[in-house]
């Protein structure tokens, strides 16, 4: 009996799978899972087994009968629509010429409005747009940055990892990167200075979610390497970048920190209007800072002949405070009463 | 690090003001998070400062650290007054009397230290106090520890956490009459590795169960291996603790590996004053100052014999080898010409040791102070000249120098990309890269398998999307929770690009499965048109739509000659979301651009949508790749054409793509010699025609080819009464009367 059904199995598959049409499939449909068909027959046989074998076999014919079936329903599909029944009705034909039905104008998302707003006050100043993966890896979002194994940069509470960061045996974790810095080694490794880039893009960790806080926002980064970059460099770009963007008066003010991939190191705060209807304020945006020799030595680049600046900053803040949206959340939810709105 | 601002001026030569001391410290790199007033015990008043010290500056996580900053910022004006072994605050109205501790004996005489993991513990030291009295601290000890928010316990123990405080270097203090004896019959403390499911009992009452990998200090009671007393560098065991009843001291002043320390305080939950100064470095070699310090304190504080000497268990540190630093290279890092004078003064004033023979040109020999192990190459000390010197005199150029590059096509591309979308009145979303594994499945290629982040915090959507479609239908529900109706009756239109991920299938068993990342283009529309439309109708209405807004983006990214090269065919595809009787692929030529169709309706039930919705996927890249767009004109034509509407009944089976074949081969054939164009009309259903037919009606432009004459319609009869013999034949059709 087991061996019957074995073969009914292999039949039925073969046959199945040579059905070209609508109805060569239906006429297998008949002769296997009609009514008189053979998967019936075959269940009709169990009454002549052996009551001691009954369970196995019974529990076999109805695993036969699903595949069959299951098989059935693959076919059909493949074979475009549910056989008899779709050969009556109207089909879709998706061969049909392309129709634009007229509507309103939709919108950009406001981040990618004030991306781009950002990506070309840097363009007047030269900066290219560079992107890189968001899934990276140690090398990348650690090692080249000067953050070292064992940093407690690296710990999972403050990354996205998609490998057992415990489990180091098929390698170091890879993760979804934590900053944008991400891309300036991407970018030092395959090219060769002068480098003038910016590279914006999404960035992922792990924080509670509140009004200012999300798991995953934008970052925008830059990075200038050439001959004699120096920190007045650096201090310039921004400055002019805060009066491209924010009008003539803006001012800029340093501060200095610590990131490791940077030396000398700084925050960066402004002095805007974010809305037209505000006096100026200082507000702290990012960090910035001399790349530091051993990243340039790491990606080939000889710090001897060649410096430069990085720096790097949120978009959603500035687009929030730009456009008075009080919410992080609010960002990412489009609804469209919102987006409407900007 | 909280500050208190009395307890800080105790090392200035003239005391600084709150705000002074903020404004220094913000702009040489610490900003001050907040000032609060303080109200002390004793009625008396303080301000806390609460400094923000980044992780390489451990040496500034202290009274005495800070207070060397600022008189290093003060430029010369404020001295620095270290505090002598045993000095007390001045500011207590009640100063414990200076008696100088008696000194006797040996110290190796009264206890013994075994440091077997050197490399987890570079520095172990241990000193003796004998017959001390443990009671209450002094007045001013209490008040300086209360202005930090720190609580009294008694003089030993207020001792061990006034120096953290003041020094930065954490010590611990032992009963001696405690601790377990070796065989020569003295307290011992071995410094070991810890045994897995050994137990601690901790001073805060709780007890640990250690994994085997922590750094702990032992006593030798208990028989094999002894017991531990304490978890290194993060907290004491209860049953060594010093109580009313002690007498006999031993002080614990060690350093031990940041790593070491941080994963154990993370294991067991516990961040301690200690651990978080251990985590970011002590350097061995400031730790002898802290040890006398605190030694001098309990003497004093609690009376007692302080026993000579101290056991060093640890390698000896060599001496920190001179940084060579170029002035020149200072300047042209700053882009701002710093004195060589005042590069000396700057460095100097950080008791960093600078050798200057004073001869122009010639390089600076520069040697760190040992409480400063983060300075170890010239750009270091550049970034201290910077710092001090201060970011604000860096000058700024009133001009940019740019070299001028052709705008990025990719930025051109996405930007005519999005101009069309939103005309065709799709707005933007933004969606999370995560969704759940059951959103994710319908979306993702039967060969690949899902991305999971492994994350607690995202276990409902842990899966790096395969496609941004989950992400948009969820975005279509919320909309339809907010009754958002459409615009102008098209209903919700919404596009994103992003990045999507999937897992190749892992080629060894338990290897990791190769990661695919792509930037995909994701398109979604309700199929609402024609309003009061059967739901086929709508649907066909909307596959149109959805390819109808693909060549729109490829139009205007690569012009007439990539619409001529693009494709939709239907297909069965790798993903089950889309409505088997509605989908195909998009094609460039014979390169795969897409996918688009229906969403299949139990997908569309998931999401509890009231309207089918139709959706595409085109690969970003491949998009990106057709901009600029290339194209050519002709001229317009003179001569008048002539305009044939055809309507052919076939059946449903029958797809406009077999009557564009047919017309295509008939002009390759040469059949159809004056025809100029041909383009698709309508399709009718009805009961006149019989179930399974339709009539498919397409029209055609007929026209001199040398554009010097007006075609006859007897000219045009005959290609056209050969067109519907060719469909009679091969497609079955009949002419609709």
């Amino acid at each position: 009996m087991l061996e019957a059904l074995a073969q009914l199995e292999t039949s039925g598959l073969a046959e199945l799978g040579s059905a070209a049409d609508a109805a060569a499939l239906e006429q297998w449909r008949i002769a296997y899972l009609g009514a008189s068909g053979k998967v019936k027959a075959a269940l009709g046989g169990l009454k002549d087994v052996p009551k001691d074998q009954k369970p196995a076999v019974g529990a076999r014919a109805n695993e036969v009968r699903t595949k069959l079936e299951e098989a059935f329903k693959v076919r059909q599909s493949a074979l475009g629509g549910n056989g008899a029944a779709a050969a009556s009705g109207p089909m879709i034909d998706v061969t049909e010429p392309g129709l634009l039905h007229a509507t309103g104008l939709g919108r950009e998302h406001i981040i990618t409005r004030v991306r781009n707003e950002l990506v070309e006050v840097f363009a007047r100043m030269g900066f290219g747009v560079a992107q890189g993966p968001e899934l990276e890896d140690d090398d990348h979002n650690f090692i080249k940055l000067n953050i070292p194994a064992e940093h407690p940069a690296r710990e999972p509470i403050d990354n996205f990892y998609i490998d057992d960061p415990a489990d180091k045996s098929q390698g170091p974790p890879r993760m979804l990167r934590s900053q944008t810095s991400t891309v300036q080694i991407r970018v030092m490794e395959t090219q060769k200075p002068p480098i003038k880039i910016v590279a914006p893009g999404r960035v992922y960790r792990p924080d509670e979610v509140d009004a200012t806080h999300s798991f995953m926002f934008h970052q925008i980064e830059g990075l200038y390497i050439d001959r004699g970059v120096s920190m007045a460099d650096l201090k310039s770009t921004l400055l002019h970048f805060a009066r491209g963007y924010f009008g003539p008066d803006a001012e800029i003010r340093l501060r200095p920190s610590y990131f490791p991939f940077t030396e000398p190191s700084a925050e960066f705060d402004m002095k805007i209007a974010l809305r037209p209807d505000q006096p100026p304020r200082w507000i702290e945006l990012g960090g910035c800072g001399m790349v530091d020799p051993a990243v340039l030595e790491m990606c080939k680049i000889d710090p001897e002949e060649w410096s430069g600046f990085a720096f790097g900053f949120g978009i959603e803040r500035l687009a929030m405070g730009k456009y008075g949206i009080p919410d992080i959340r609010m960002l990412f939810a489009n609804d469209l009463r919102f987006l409407r709105q900007l | 690090m909280k500050i208190s601002l009395r307890w800080l001026n105790e090392y200035l030569s003239s005391p600084v003001a709150a705000e002074q001391a903020e404004h220094a410290l913000t702009f040489a790199g610490f900003p001050i998070e907040s000032t609060t007033a303080v109200e002390l015990p004793g009625g008396g008043k303080d301000v806390l400062l609460d400094v923000e010290v980044t992780s390489n500056r451990g040496d500034v996580l202290s009274h005495v650290g800070v207070a060397r900053e600022l008189v290093a910022l003060s430029g010369g004006s404020r001295g620095f007054k270290p505090p002598s072994a045993d000095a007390v605050f001045t500011w207590s109205p009640t100063p414990s009397p200076a008696a100088g501790p008696a000194v006797t004996g040996d110290v190796l005489a009264h206890a013994a230290v075994d440091n077997r993991v050197a490399a987890v513990c570079p520095l172990f030291t241990a000193r003796v106090i004998k017959g001390v009295k443990v009671g209450p601290s002094p007045r001013w000890l209490v008040e300086a520890l209360a202005a930090v928010g720190q609580r009294s316990i008694n003089n030993v123990v207020d001792v061990t956490n006034f120096v953290a405080l003041e020094l930065g270097q954490p010590t611990h203090v032992f009963d001696m009459a405690r601790l377990g004896k070796n065989a020569a019959g003295k307290p011992e403390l071995v410094i070991r590795t810890a045994v897995k499911g050994e137990k601690l009992n901790l001073l805060d009452g709780k007890t640990i169960t250690l994994a085997g990998d922590e750094v702990v200090v032992a006593d030798p009671s208990g028989g094999e291996g002894g017991r531990a007393v304490s978890l290194a560098g993060v907290m004491g065991g209860a049953e060594t603790e010093v109580t009313e009843a002690t007498t006999d001291v031993l002080l614990e002043a060690a350093t031990w590996d940041p790593v070491a320390v941080r994963r154990a305080a993370r294991r067991f939950g516990i961040r301690t004053d200690a651990s978080y100064r251990f985590e970011r470095t002590v350097d061995p070699r400031t730790i002898d100052g802290a040890a006398r310090r605190a030694a001098g304190l309990i003497a004093r504080l609690a009376g007692g014999t302080l026993v000579s000497g101290a056991i060093n268990a640890g390698p000896s540190r060599p001496a920190n080898t001179p940084i060579r630093l170029r002035p020149a290279r200072c300047g042209a890092m700053l882009g701002a010409e710093v004195p060589r004078g005042r590069i000396v003064e700057i460095l100097r004033a950080l008791e960093i040791e600078v050798q200057d023979m004073g001869k122009p040109g010639e390089d600076l020999l520069c040697t760190a102070p040992v409480f400063r192990p983060d300075l170890t190459r010239e750009i270091d000390l550049i970034e201290e000249v910077a710092r001090v010197h201060g970011l604000d005199k860096l000058p700024v150029h009133e001009k940019v120098a740019v070299r001028v590059s052709p705008p990025q096509r990719s930025e051109s591309a996405m930007r005519e990309l999005a101009r069309v979308l939103t005309g065709a009145g799709f707005y933007e979303a933004l969606t999370f890269t995560f969704v759940g594994t059951k959103q994710a499945k319908p979306f993702l290629p039967g060969e690949l398998q899902t991305i999971e982040v492994c994350d607690e915090r995202r276990k409902a959507d842990p899966v790096l999307r395969p496609s941004a479609l989950p992400s948009l239908l969820a975005c279509r529900r919320a909309n339809q929770d907010g009754g958002v109706a459409g615009d102008g009756n098209g209903g919700v239109r919404l596009f994103e690009t992003s990045a999507v991920f999937a897992h190749r299938s892992p080629t060894a068993k338990g290897a990791r499965g190769e990661a695919v990342e792509n930037r995909n283009l994701a398109l979604l529309a309700d199929a609402v048109l024609p309003e009061g439309g059967k739901a086929f109708e709508r649907k066909q209405a909307a596959v149109r739509l959805i390819r109808g807004a693909i060549e729109a983006a490829v139009r205007a990214l690569g012009g007439q000659g990539a619409i001529e090269r693009l494709v939709f065919e239907p297909a069965e595809l790798p993903m089950t979301a889309y409505d088997a009787a509605a989908r195909g692929v998009v094609r460039l030529g014979d390169k795969a651009l897409g996918v688009f169709g229906v969403i299949a309706e139990t997908v569309q039930r998931e999401y509890d949508l009231a309207s089918p919705v139709v959706a595409a996927e085109i690969g970003l890249d491949p998009l990106v790749a057709l901009y600029p767009p290339r194209s050519s004109v002709r001229t317009l034509p003179q001569f008048p054409s002539i305009e044939r509407d055809l309507s052919v009944v076939v059946s449903e089976g029958t797809a406009w793509a077999a009557i564009d074949s047919l017309v295509r081969k008939a002009r390759a054939s040469g059949a159809l010699p004056l025809m100029d164009d041909y383009w698709f009309v309508t399709t009718f259903r009805g009961q006149q025609l019989g179930t399974g037919k339709k009539s498919v009606t397409f029209r055609m432009r007929f026209r001199d080819p040398a554009d010097q004459r007006t075609l006859r319609h007897e000219e045009v009869d005959p290609q056209v009464n050969g067109l519907v013999e060719r469909a009679k034949t091969t497609l079955a059709a009949v002419l609709r009367a």
